[in-house]
């Protein structure tokens, strides 16, 4: 295996290469960009017409209470959990290969949430009142219900959030520093200012950097594991059939972490590209997410047995007929083509030739997250067509444009936030890999000098 | 505003229907519906629409299944002949030809069964779905904010969501039919969801009135629109409470409890009793005990 | 009454309009803005903000007047119009406005229920396609001119050459349009109705000596039904619900009914029979005279007449001939000698052939073997003022009227209450012959069919608006009183929508005037003329101790005024010469199927197809919205290869629709079904377009006895057009409904249940 990264890359070097992402990407980040507006705003148009007409402008009916905003929901917020894997629990384990990654991570984290929140105000019936889901403090005492799961979701949602964006924000006050060292004169030079909260580098500021990312960090991660968790209750504490599964909320964060990675993998390749990344985010980097993104894969995969067979040997005939249904109804070539890009299509993950093949795992990381999406979309949707009262079975419903242009908008919203982000803050954390620069160099001094203990 | 006025506030409202639970003192709202008088003609679920403004929603938006009647009336064939191993997703030729008719149609008007410990209520993300003291799950319209939550959880969908603002529709109230509308009761705009209320807006003015009057709500002081206009009577409406009511002694005489969920006499061999609550063993607890219907097998 | 009193204390009865203006105001105005802000508290619930809109000319809450009561709902009787069964409604009043109908506790009729198509009345009244102003040629005129112009039309044109076509007629109104007949010195009063029981009619005068019996469902053992669909669409359905709502009833003296329905497309009744039997189309007398002989077997006595007209008619050969098994025909012989006293209807779906009324002949004979003439079938008791009397309507008025048209002999027209243009088959050519008509006029609530055919069209009152009375022609009755009979009011519920709308019998004075000015100069207007009819009448109609202020209050109050009736005597058993019951006919090749007009129950004839309820409503039994269908057996249409939703064309002789096919396992093999009253190409936004119209295409063939056009008659032949949709109906695409049953709707057999007990 080839190195994470070169040891010999000067500090001023990285500080250079990373800053110039700032300044001048390649002309598809601009493709990229614009191409972002266009499709974020064929979302806007179907928003403004479905708040202006009415929740039936998604086609939605009785019993098909939920569509495709709830299941794209769900996946963004999947999405969101690599970014925490990636910077807090890797950070733990001290996984020095993370460094360069984690920061666009960890703002995918951020902007995925972002995306998801969007979709929950989308499905409201009247999302102009969305704010009686909140706990404010009011004359009449009216209290959301704190028995609902949608309202623990709400609020996993946003401390999620706003953790996420805190740590984010934290992580980078070192860069921002750098940058507005660096950058010339203008209003983004006044904006690092502030942002930098006047970091100096000292060696007390260094010290109490590390204890509160580390505090942070610890905090992050018991919430991303309970965050995917109760969007899980949203389905596991009711009580329909193909929902009320106890295997759920694992189920649940491991799809998260999954979409997660594979989401990283596509992201990885094109920042790599687009801002010239080539030196930091290396292929043995992509080879390592790759690895991590095929045992997350297997893991999903059992849990997915898992709930076929408790599903299949739970006597609960009617949960049974919506998995027969799922599997052989009208929704059957979404469910396998969710089991084809979900289980079968990272195998190709195994094979070492391709685990460093750009194109490949390219091409790989959109399949996959493609079959996660339907994953997602196979949850809610089968229980709805087929529940616990046949009379009300529906098995033809489909969402409508609106529906569509929605879904599709988001991933306009989500790219064009996130190329924005790149293009603002420095995309790869200059500090950290300074430091893996310098952990590389020590230990190749000490395999020059012989010395045991070097990683 | 502290958080033990929340703590305090929050353990007055939260119950655990109808176990552990105080019983209802004065009144607890439920429905007898005799399926062997029913005739299916559809007399209640036009009374609904009258007495509760729903909308007519036309031709497109039913066939979205995004029709609104808090009653519907279902239609069901013979029972001896759908094969076990049928095949759920074939959508138009499915096993029709083993239909019987010999024994006529069965017919079950499906509303809203108040259940006593409803999987709407629990979900509700704003608490726009509440259990009232006389036993029903109230629909605050201006609380609801449309997450829709309340209906996928209920197992008898029998909850309808305003997917759009049916007022302005063109099939709903043209001038001058506005002129028709209830006023006792609201039209719903769009985004919110709604349900059979059990006429809250007649049970209510019966309990003023015999308040009013100094004395508790006699059986037959309120009847629900689709109580009253039924030609053969099926339904029943009353205070489970209230010993004299006919829905007590009918709940009584079938011996079905409110607060089972499994009934002693389905256990027995010589049951000879008709009374059955629909998805009982999913533990809602519902106000609705049907009576089977009945069919002479000597001809 | 207050607001949800179902107390019986009688209500005050809306006043008559001219008062309100003789008060200083427009009372019409006033009910209309009072309703308006009636309106603005509906709407304003959900953020709906339209409230400010038209504030000005909201009244306040506290300027009330004497019969309105803010905020509270008042009940006012009235009569409901939807069809013809007359029942007793009670419709509740809230700030001037109409609300709600309800069925009137206190009548026989209905007591206290309303059936679905009774409740759309207030759709009917509130229609945003009500006709509002007198309409010349679509011109809109002023009444006076309106009136100039028939006046200016009639003169010189003589009694014979003037018809008034009308649906079924009683009370005032009717006693009015009799006197103007009589000064236009013209006979020509034709009454139609597309869908009544007028062979019904004439078969039972032949067998009991009564047109209309009355029929005691409650009171029978077992009800066997030859295609009478007394819970859906027959003669008086609420009446009937109710008795069958007693006959089911465990705890009762005589146990728990037991309904077997005899029909080759399964209605509303047929739906609810312990047993459904497709006999073949037009064989029900023949296994009604089977089922005679069955029963002599079985050891009934029959008197040895009957034996000799029924001997011909072996359940063997009967059993082959109706397709009912041998064994079939011996268990229903034997329930009906068991259990007595039980009750034989004969309805529509075994009178529409050209032997009709020997079918019915045949099933009644039944009665009379089992012994339930008098028991089961009772006389009910007639109106004594025969000229308020029902005329009932029939289809071979149509013909008549037709067969004048065609002539051209008619040089005015008048219509009301009918719509022949749309409801006569189109080999009839009548709307053609209807334009032969030198001046046509049409009494219209809608542009319909037949008043766009008009030359003129006067704006009719809705029920909700109008004076009028009626006498119902099945005549129910309070348990234990024989002779009851009684004369229905229907008063203003509120006041007119429209200024320029009236009430027939306001515009039948009108043209009375014209004639006989002297004679009807005291009326100012039909509520003067009603008043002082009832009042004139006030010792014969029961009020001879009662002041008439009171007596009049009180008529109101009840809209119910209970007659001393003339005792109708049912006859023994006739002596019947033989029966002309003809084998069914073996199948034309070019058209083997037989077609049957199904009569849904809020549809009937298509006259409330405008009513966006009654649309909206699943058909019961296909659970079909907005459209009109097929229905075909699934054997048959496995044959065909047609599935559901399939666009089928039938075609008969006649003509043919084109429509979407439903699988239907309640349907004879040999026959398919389409409802009657939808296929309106006027009318109203919500029927027009909706579906096919199945009367154009009946082929025409007439009952022998009665000349009524025999409905199940026409033969045809379907065919796949190629195009295929997914039904729009309640049922849900994927019929998942059969399958949850077990645990949902839940069947018992009767002896494993014990009724007797229950409360």
């Amino acid at each position: 295996m080839g190195k994470d990264i070169r040891e010999d890359i000067a500090w001023a070097q990285i500080n250079n290469d990373v800053l110039k992402s700032l300044e001048n990407p390649r002309k598809l980040y601009w493709v990229i960009l614009f191409a972002a507006m266009l499709v974020f705003s064929v979302g806007v148009g179907c928003e403004i017409y479905q708040y202006n007409v009415g929740l039936g402008a998604a086609n939605m009916d009785n019993p098909h209470m939920w569509g495709l905003y709830i299941a794209t929901f769900i996946f963004w917020i999947g999405m969101s959990h690599s970014g925490t894997l990636l910077s807090a629990i890797l950070h733990l384990m001290h996984a020095d290969w993370r460094k360069p990654i984690y920061r666009f991570a960890e703002a995918m984290t951020t902007f995925s949430l972002m995306t998801a929140g969007l979709f929950v105000m989308v499905h409201l019936g009247r999302l102009w009142q969305f704010y009686y889901a909140v706990p404010y403090p009011s004359e009449r005492w009216t209290w959301p219900n704190f028995q609902s799961p949608l309202l623990w979701d709400a609020m996993a949602i946003f401390t999620y959030l706003s953790s996420s964006v805190i740590f984010l924000y934290i992580g980078s006050i070192p860069d921002f520093a750098i940058a507005r060292d660096n950058i010339h004169p203008g209003w983004r030079k006044k904006l690092y200012s502030i942002l930098a909260l006047g970091w100096e580098g000292t060696d007390r500021q260094w010290r109490n950097f590390r204890v509160t990312y580390l505090t942070v960090a610890c905090f992050l991660i018991p919430l991303a594991v309970s965050v995917h968790s109760i969007v899980a209750s949203d389905f596991a504490m009711s009580q329909q059939p193909g929902w009320h599964v106890t295997s759920f909320p694992p189920y649940f964060v491991a799809g998260a972490l999954y979409s997660g990675c594979a989401a990283i993998i596509t992201l990885f390749i094109i920042l790599r590209y687009v801002f010239k990344f080539e030196e930091y985010m290396t292929l043995p980097i992509l080879k390592k997410t790759v690895r991590l993104t095929f045992a997350i894969a297997m893991v999903w995969t059992y849990l997915n047995c898992i709930e076929f067979t408790a599903t299949w040997y739970s006597h609960d005939q009617v949960a049974k007929d919506v998995l027969i249904q799922k599997a052989t109804g009208p929704y059957a070539p979404f469910f396998w083509g969710m089991i084809f890009c979900g289980s079968v299509v990272p195998f190709a993950m195994m094979v070492k030739k391709w685990q460093t093949s750009i194109p490949v795992m390219f091409a790989v990381s959109l399949l996959l997250n493609v079959g996660m999406w339907l994953e997602r979309w196979m949850i809610v949707a089968p229980t709805y067509s087929h529940g616990y009262y046949p009379w009300t079975w529906d098995h033809n419903q489909w969402p409508s444009l609106i529906q569509w242009g929605i879904v599709f908008g988001s991933f306009g919203w989500f790219t064009l936030l996130f190329m924005v982000f790149c293009k603002i803050v420095p995309s790869v954390s200059m500090y950290e890999v300074k430091e893996m620069v310098y952990h590389r160099s020590l230990a190749k001094k000490k395999e020059e000098l012989g010395l045991e203990g070097g990683h | 505003m502290s958080v033990s006025n929340l703590l305090q506030n929050w353990s007055t409202f939260r119950h655990e229907h109808p176990i552990n639970d105080k019983p209802h003192a004065e009144i607890k709202w439920a429905m007898t519906i005799d399926l062997d008088t029913c005739i299916g003609c559809n007399a209640c679920s036009v009374a609904c629409y009258a007495e509760n403004n729903l909308p007519v929603v036309g031709k497109e938006k039913y066939a979205h299944g995004q029709s609104m009647h808090w009653i519907r009336i279902e239609r069901y064939w013979g029972e001896t002949e759908v094969k076990e191993e049928y095949d759920p997703n074939s959508n138009f030729d499915m096993v029709q030809q083993d239909f019987q008719a010999d024994q006529g149609a069965q017919f079950l008007p499906m509303l809203c069964q108040q259940c006593e410990a409803a999987p709407c209520e629990t979900v509700c993300p704003v608490g726009a779905t509440n259990h009232t003291e006389d036993g029903l799950n109230s629909q605050i319209y201006n609380r609801c904010i449309g997450s829709r939550y309340c209906s996928a959880n209920c197992p008898f969908k029998v909850r309808y969501f305003n997917w759009w603002n049916y007022p302005e529709q063109e099939n709903a109230w043209p001038e001058p039919l506005p002129l028709q509308l209830n006023p006792d009761l609201t039209v719903r705009t769009k985004g919110v969801m709604e349900k059979c209320t059990f006429c809250k807006q007649r049970t209510y003015t019966a309990r003023n009135n015999a308040r009013s009057e100094g004395r508790p709500v006699h059986d037959g002081d309120v009847q629900t629109a689709c109580q009253q206009s039924c030609p053969t009577n099926a339904i029943s409406f009353g205070n489970l409470v209230d010993p004299e009511a006919r829905v007590a002694k009918q709940w009584e005489q079938q011996q079905v409890d409110l607060a089972k969920e499994k009934q002693e006499k389905d256990e027995k061999a010589d049951n000879k009793l008709r009374g059955y609550r629909i998805l009982e063993e999913l533990r809602p607890y519902p106000s609705i005990m049907y009576l089977e219907r009945v069919r002479e097998s000597a001809v | 009454m207050i607001e949800n009193g179902f107390d019986e204390t009688t209500s005050h009865s809306a006043k008559p309009q001219s008062e309100g203006q003789a008060a200083g105001y427009n009372r019409r105005d006033f009910l209309k803005t009072l309703g308006w802000g009636g309106t603005a508290v509906a709407l304003s619930g959900c953020g709906n903000t339209s409230i400010e809109n038209g504030k000005e000319t909201v009244v306040s809450y506290v300027e009330p007047t004497d019969y309105q009561i803010p905020s509270i709902g008042v009940y006012y009787n009235s009569t409901c119009a939807q069809c013809d069964a007359g029942c007793n409604i009670m419709g509740r009043v809230r700030e001037g406005r109409v609300l709600k109908l309800e069925g009137n506790p206190n009548s026989p009729v209905n007591r206290g229920k309303l059936c679905g198509l009774g409740q759309a009345g207030v759709q009917a009244h509130y229609n945003p396609d009500r006709v509002r102003q007198p309409l010349l040629k679509g011109e809109a005129i002023t009444w006076d001119k309106a009136l100039g112009l028939i006046a200016e039309k009639l003169n010189g044109v003589k009694g014979e050459e003037v018809a008034f076509l009308t649906g079924t007629m009683s009370g005032h109104v009717r006693a009015l349009l009799g006197n103007y007949m009589d000064a236009l010195g013209s006979k020509n009063h034709f009454v139609y109705e597309a869908v009544s029981p007028a062979v019904e009619r004439a078969a039972n005068k032949k067998m009991y000596g009564v047109s209309m019996p009355r029929y005691r469902i409650d009171k029978a053992k077992v009800v066997l039904s030859f295609g009478a669909d007394f819970l859906g669409a027959w003669i008086s359905p609420v009446n009937f619900s109710q008795q069958y709502a007693q006959f089911r009833k465990g705890s009762r003296p005589e146990g728990r009914g037991v309904l077997v329905q005899i029909e080759p497309k399964m209605s509303l009744t047929g739906a609810n029979a312990d047993r459904w039997i497709a006999a073949r189309p037009g064989t029900e007398g023949m296994l009604a005279l089977a089922l005679i002989n069955a029963l002599g077997t079985a050891g009934l006595s029959i008197p040895t007449d009957v034996t000799a007209v029924v001997k011909d008619y072996t359940p063997e050969r009967v059993s082959l001939d109706t397709g009912v098994s041998f064994e079939q025909i011996n268990r229903l012989a034997k329930l009906l000698k068991e259990r007595s006293p039980s009750l034989i209807l004969a309805g529509g779906a075994a009178e529409g052939y050209a032997h009709g009324t020997q079918n019915a002949m045949a099933i009644a004979l039944l009665n009379h073997v089992l012994g339930n003439v008098g028991k089961t079938v009772e006389a009910a008791a007639g109106v004594p003022f025969p000229q308020i009397a029902p005329i009932p309507g029939s289809r071979s008025a149509l013909t008549a009227l037709g067969n004048g048209l065609a002539s051209g002999k008619y040089k005015v027209v008048f219509t009301y209450g009918a719509n022949p243009v749309y409801s006569a088959p189109a080999v009839s050519k009548f709307s053609e012959n209807f334009s032969k008509a030198g001046f046509k006029v049409a009494f219209a609530q809608y542009l319909d069919e037949t008043a766009l055919a008009a030359d003129l069209v006067l704006p009719l009152d809705s029920a909700m608006e109008e004076w009028a009375t009626e006498v119902p022609e099945y005549m129910a009755a309070p348990e234990g009183n024989v002779g009851y009979a009684q004369l229905s009011v229907r008063q203003p519920l509120m006041g007119r929508l429209y200024p320029d709308t009236r009430g027939a019998g306001d515009i039948l004075l009108a043209l009375l005037k014209q004639r006989k000015a002297d004679e009807y100069k005291g009326f100012e207007d039909f509520y003067a003329y009603l008043q002082s009819a009832i009042m004139k009448n006030k010792a014969a109609l029961g009020g001879a101790d009662c002041a008439d202020d009171k007596f009049w209050n009180d008529t109101l109050g009840s809209a119910i005024l209970p007659l001393k009736g003339v005792a109708g005597s049912i006859s023994a058993k006739p002596a019947i010469a033989g029966f002309a019951l003809p084998a069914p006919v073996t199948a034309d090749a070019s058209y083997p199927l037989r077609l049957i007009p199904s009569i849904s129950h809020s549809m009937r004839d298509g006259r409330n197809a405008n009513e966006p309820w009654l649309q909206e409503s699943p058909d019961p039994m296909t659970t079909i919205v907005w459209d009109s269908w097929v229905e075909i057996h699934p054997k048959t249409a496995a044959q065909l290869g047609i599935r559901e939703g399939d666009i089928v064309e039938v075609t008969s002789k006649s003509g043919s629709i084109k429509s979407q096919a439903y699988l239907f396992p309640g349907i004879h093999p040999d026959a398919v079904s389409v409802p009657m009253g939808y296929g309106h190409q006027a009318m109203g936004r919500y029927a027009k377009g909706v579906g096919a119209n199945v009367f154009a295409m009946l082929d025409p063939v007439y009952d022998k006895e009665t000349g009524e056009l025999a409905y199940h008659e026409t033969s045809v032949k379907i065919s796949k057009t190629g195009e295929r949709i997914i039904i729009v109906k309640e049922e849900g695409p994927a019929r998942g409904s059969q399958v949850g049953r077990k645990k949902i709707a839940v069947k018992v057999s009767a002896d494993k249940v014990d009724l007797s007990k229950e409360v």
